[in-house]
């Protein structure tokens, strides 16, 4: 015979809640405290986590950026050179290489570093030339000096 | 007449080398230089190759793993083109900002297509009954890194 509508006596039963607990208790497991064995706590703390893991993803370029920034200044300065005069006389120089490689050759590649900052430096000469002129007075109206004899 | 605080200006006083002497030092410098090449006296050869919208410092027999899809199957060998710098023991060649293609070669295989282990987006937002979690596997490739060569065609 067919029955139309399922007997009292079955019910629909969660059977697997131990792995559903494991997925979130097995990312909690090097926490301190009790929330690395209560679920409840465990829950809380593993979203938290979580979102923390996300947002620090978007923070680790700029931390990453301003440790590459720290190690270029130190190294420039050993060479006589302040960070802000080194990176800009090498941009002006079209020389492309970012913070990364500048501090990873900083490291690893002393000489070349030294290269750099001799490059940055004859640069930087050749600009305050070039900004300071042939010391002789401007040609201009206004500006001409008059001399009252 | 006698030297005040205000007879020279407040900054140090920038001479340049002589142009004639400096251009021929230079010329000096290239000659030697390119001489090395040409007898093959370096070492190990270093070079900053601009792949991938990132910058690497890459050996021979280097390692390099990139967090995207590259349309070569594995096994094929790839030329990067945009190099920055090359250096040796003795010598570097810095690009301005990139140096010939008939000065450096770097040949690379590509070694390895997959995807990276399973990064986990969470937002939250709290007394809101908002939160949404997504499991992201970047594509990844593996490249070897297996010559790095220099020509002598310096000027």
């Amino acid at each position: 015979m067919v029955l139309l509508s399922a007997p009292r006596w079955l019910r629909n039963r969660l059977t697997d809640r131990f792995w559903r607990v494991q997925e979130v208790l097995k990312y909690a497991r090097h926490f301190r405290g009790r929330k690395n064995r209560c679920y409840k706590l465990a829950v809380r703390s593993v979203r938290r986590a979580f979102v923390r893991s996300t947002k620090a993803r978007r923070e680790k370029k700029r931390f990453l950026r301003a440790l590459w920034v720290t190690r270029i200044e130190a190294a420039s300065l050993e060479h006589g050179l302040k960070y802000s005069a080194f990176i800009s006389n090498l941009l002006k120089s079209q020389v492309e290489l970012n913070r990364k490689m500048i501090a990873d050759l900083a490291i690893y590649e002393p000489k070349t570093f030294k290269s750099l900052a001799a490059l940055a430096q004859r640069r930087r000469e050749e600009g305050f030339l070039a900004a300071l002129g042939d010391g002789k007075e401007p040609e201009g109206i206004f500006s001409r000096i008059v001399h009252h004899y | 007449v006698a030297k005040t605080s205000l007879t020279s200006p407040p900054w140090p006083e920038v001479k340049l080398p002589d142009p004639v002497e400096e251009a021929k030092y230079h010329a000096e410098v290239v000659q030697k230089v390119n001489k090395m090449i040409a007898t093959g006296q370096y070492g190990r050869l270093f070079a900053v190759v601009h792949f991938a919208s990132k910058q690497w410092k890459i050996t021979s027999e280097d390692l390099i793993m990139m967090d995207n899809v590259l349309e070569a199957e594995c096994g094929d060998r790839i030329r990067m083109e945009k190099v920055l710098l090359v250096g040796a023991d003795d010598f570097t060649l810095i690009g301005r900002p990139l140096l010939g293609k008939n000065l450096v070669r770097v040949e690379a295989t590509v070694i390895e297509k997959t995807e990276s282990w399973p990064k986990i987006n969470m937002r939250f937002r709290k007394k809101r009954n908002y939160q949404r979690k997504k499991i992201i596997t970047n594509p990844q490739t593996v490249l070897r890194i297996n010559t790095i060569e220099i020509f002598p065609c310096l000027s």
